[in-house]
């Protein structure tokens, strides 16, 4: 299945990126604005989001369920080989599958380079991390529910209410403030566009991976044939505390790597080396509402890089309404930034501006114009020669043939072991 | 007196209000067929499971030899447990289970093959778990239970579903199994198959053991002098 939907995205995506890049006659975008990043890895890659939210919950709930429905459960549970053990090779196998299923993303980013196409190593690896923590922390809350639900039918409702609850708190946060506003950079699948979008956060690569142990570590409470209900409930709500503890403490970390190609989330390298040495405490406050699309600008452009260089930042936003379009504040609108105990307003939400107006107010000149090579862009007009077959006709049939084959050779093998 | 393999010391297990084990003790000897024996809901499933380790039981103790404690999760060193009505990894065929087992425990291959030929397995070792009859599974169970090393094997109702003939051949098998110095413990409610299978019998009635011995020991306690297990199982439950 993995095949065709990737083979579809691809397809999709290439086609566009002609389009854009003047093919058909039409007028070209700039060169610049052509990134293979957005073009063509993120969407043929976004197939596999699909596939790690609709499909592979089910394939990791049967690998567990069935061994408890069957009452093979019972007798791995009396062999030498440990629970963490038996959770460990089920996480083995579920990864390596996961990896196999990779084939035809890879199989599609190969073709692009046949027709030319350019990519970029470092981002688009970054993307394939980001599939990959999805992946894992889809397994972790499925194996989780798994292990705690009686049922395989209740552990996918259980999977898809996790997962789909997560989708729906991504969507209900957009444009609020408060918890659910912290809460939401961490779903699943706002965590897989910060990969998409070029970076790698330390906060959110940990997270991730915190969110995965603990699921199997709930799971391994949870098959635990020796452990008493009061025991395993208590030691349930430690493990949660406890995850819950440390996903708080490493929310805050502010560490993190560009990995676009376009440095996309980066101010110029000379500008982040002068920045880095402002030692006195940064703050800015901002008076602009949650849905104010020039609070959307100034985060994206100007406070999530001074976050991620200037060593004593914070940011405080000052509103009386979501949408802003009632605020009766003469204030509204203005974003004041204070650099030790000087203070000064913009309305601009453009980076140079504000950089040159932190610097003012830091005493500091602003740097030589950089060497930054600026991003060239990947212009590419070139149809998807070959893809539907490959992907529609090959592949269906070649995974299907493997099965076969495959499932053939490990019956007729039995009968001469024994 | 030999020393006792396992010694049970008032186990009890509760599900919510209703109590399935009531301070239930006995022992199993080395090298016998015990019979554990009860009516439908006397708990005997539930025994083999926290004996096994596989339920936790909320009180009681299993020592093993020397009067040395087993805690639960160091029965498997102690004994196996073969659940009834499983259809353990059903997608697979028979072999690979087989085979998985025969690996995990280290088993060589003529032992494997002998337990194959003996529970007439061979033709059905290409067959999925699934596929099998009633019969037929409860014989791949057995073959897991046999394959087992450990030297107490609590098979649950290892005749279920046989038919005559298989369940004489069955016995035969489980009899030459403790031949060989390992020590048996079935749950069985066809009390024919258990007269014919065990060496000794552990009567259990609404959680409780209500009595423990031979045949001619059960009669006495049920203060009967003639009659079978029939007459001894209407009497004690």
């Amino acid at each position: 299945m993995t095949g065709p939907l990737v083979g579809q995205a691809f397809i999709t995506a290439v086609e566009t990126y002609a389009e854009a890049s003047g093919a058909g006659g039409g007028p070209a975008a700039l060169a610049q604005g052509l990134s293979p990043l957005d073009g063509i890895v993120v969407p043929t890659l976004g197939a596999y989001a699909l596939i790690a939210t609709f499909l592979l919950p089910f394939v990791a709930i049967r690998l567990i369920a069935t061994e408890r429905e069957s009452g093979a459960g019972k007798l791995l549970a009396q062999t030498r080989a440990g629970l963490p053990a038996r959770l460990a090779a089920k996480a083995a196998v579920l990864l390596l599958g996961w990896l196999a299923a990779w084939l035809p993303g890879l199989l599609a980013l190969l073709l692009w380079r046949f027709y030319g196409g350019h990519l970029d190593f470092g981002e688009t690896a970054n993307v394939f991390l980001g599939h990959l923590l999805h992946a894992l922390v889809t397994i972790g809350i499925a194996v989780a529910a798994a292990a705690v639900c009686r049922s395989s039918a209740s552990a996918a409702i259980v999977t898809l209410g996790f997962t789909v609850g997560a989708w729906a708190l991504d969507f209900i946060a957009a444009g609020r403030e408060g918890v659910i506003a912290r809460l939401a950079p961490f779903t699943p699948e706002a965590a897989l566009r910060t990969f998409e979008h070029g970076e790698l956060r330390l906060a959110v690569l940990t997270i991730l991976i915190l969110a995965s142990l603990a699921g199997f570590a709930f799971a391994g409470l949870w098959l635990d044939p020796f452990r008493p209900a009061p025991s395993r409930l208590a030691r349930s709500l430690a493990l949660v505390l406890l995850a819950v503890g440390c996903a708080a403490l490493a929310a805050s970390w502010r560490s993190g790597w560009d990995l676009a190609e376009d440095r996309r989330s980066s101010f110029p390298r000379a500008d982040e080396a002068l920045l880095r040495t402002i030692r006195q405490p940064v703050r800015v406050t901002a008076y602009l509402s949650p849905e104010d699309p020039r609070r959307t600008d100034l985060e994206i452009n100007v406070l999530a890089k001074l976050r991620r260089v200037l060593p004593d930042f914070a940011v405080t936003y000052r509103t009386q309404s979501r949408t802003g379009l009632f605020e009766t504040s003469e204030h509204y609108g203005e974003v004041w930034y204070a650099v030790g105990k000087r203070r000064d307003q913009l309305r601009s939400t453009i980076e140079p501006v504000v950089l040159s107006k932190i610097y003012e107010l830091a005493g500091t000149a602003p740097p030589p114009a950089g060497a930054d090579r600026s991003y060239p862009g990947y212009p590419l007009a070139a149809p998807p020669r070959g893809a539907a077959l490959l992907f529609y006709l090959v592949w269906p049939l070649a995974a299907g043939l493997a099965f076969v084959l495959f499932r053939g050779r490990w019956r007729s093998s039995c009968g001469n072991l024994v | 007196m030999t020393e006792p393999l396992l010694a049970v010391r008032e186990l009890a297990k509760s599900y919510g209000p209703r109590r399935a084990l009531d301070a239930v003790s006995f022992t199993v000897r080395p090298g016998e067929v015990l019979g554990l024996i009860g009516p439908n809901g006397a708990g005997k499933t539930t025994l083999f499971e926290c004996l096994a380790g596989v339920l936790p039981a909320d009180a009681g103790e299993v020592r093993g030899p020397g009067g040395r404690p087993i805690p639960p999760a160091a029965r498997n060193e102690a004994m196996f447990y073969v659940p009834d009505g499983i259809a353990p990894w059903p997608d697979q065929p028979v072999c690979r289970v087989l085979l998985f087992f025969r690996d995990l425990w280290g088993v060589p291959a003529e032992r494997l093959s002998a337990v194959v030929d003996a529970l007439k397995l061979r033709a059905l070792l290409g067959s999925a778990v699934r596929s099998l009859s009633k019969g037929e599974r409860k014989r791949f169970l057995i073959a897991l239970g046999l394959l087992s090393p450990q030297p107490l094997l609590l098979l649950d109702e290892p005749f279920d579903g046989l038919d005559l003939r298989q369940t004489r051949e069955a016995t035969l098998i489980l009899r030459d199994e403790a031949a060989r110095g390992r020590t048996l413990f079935l749950s069985i409610h066809q009390l024919g198959d258990a007269r014919r299978a065990c060496d000794r019998f552990v009567l259990l009635a609404g959680g409780r053991v209500v009595g423990e011995g031979t045949l001619p020991r059960l009669r006495e306690h049920a203060g009967i002098t003639e009659g079978g297990m029939e007459e001894v199982f209407l009497a004690l439950t």
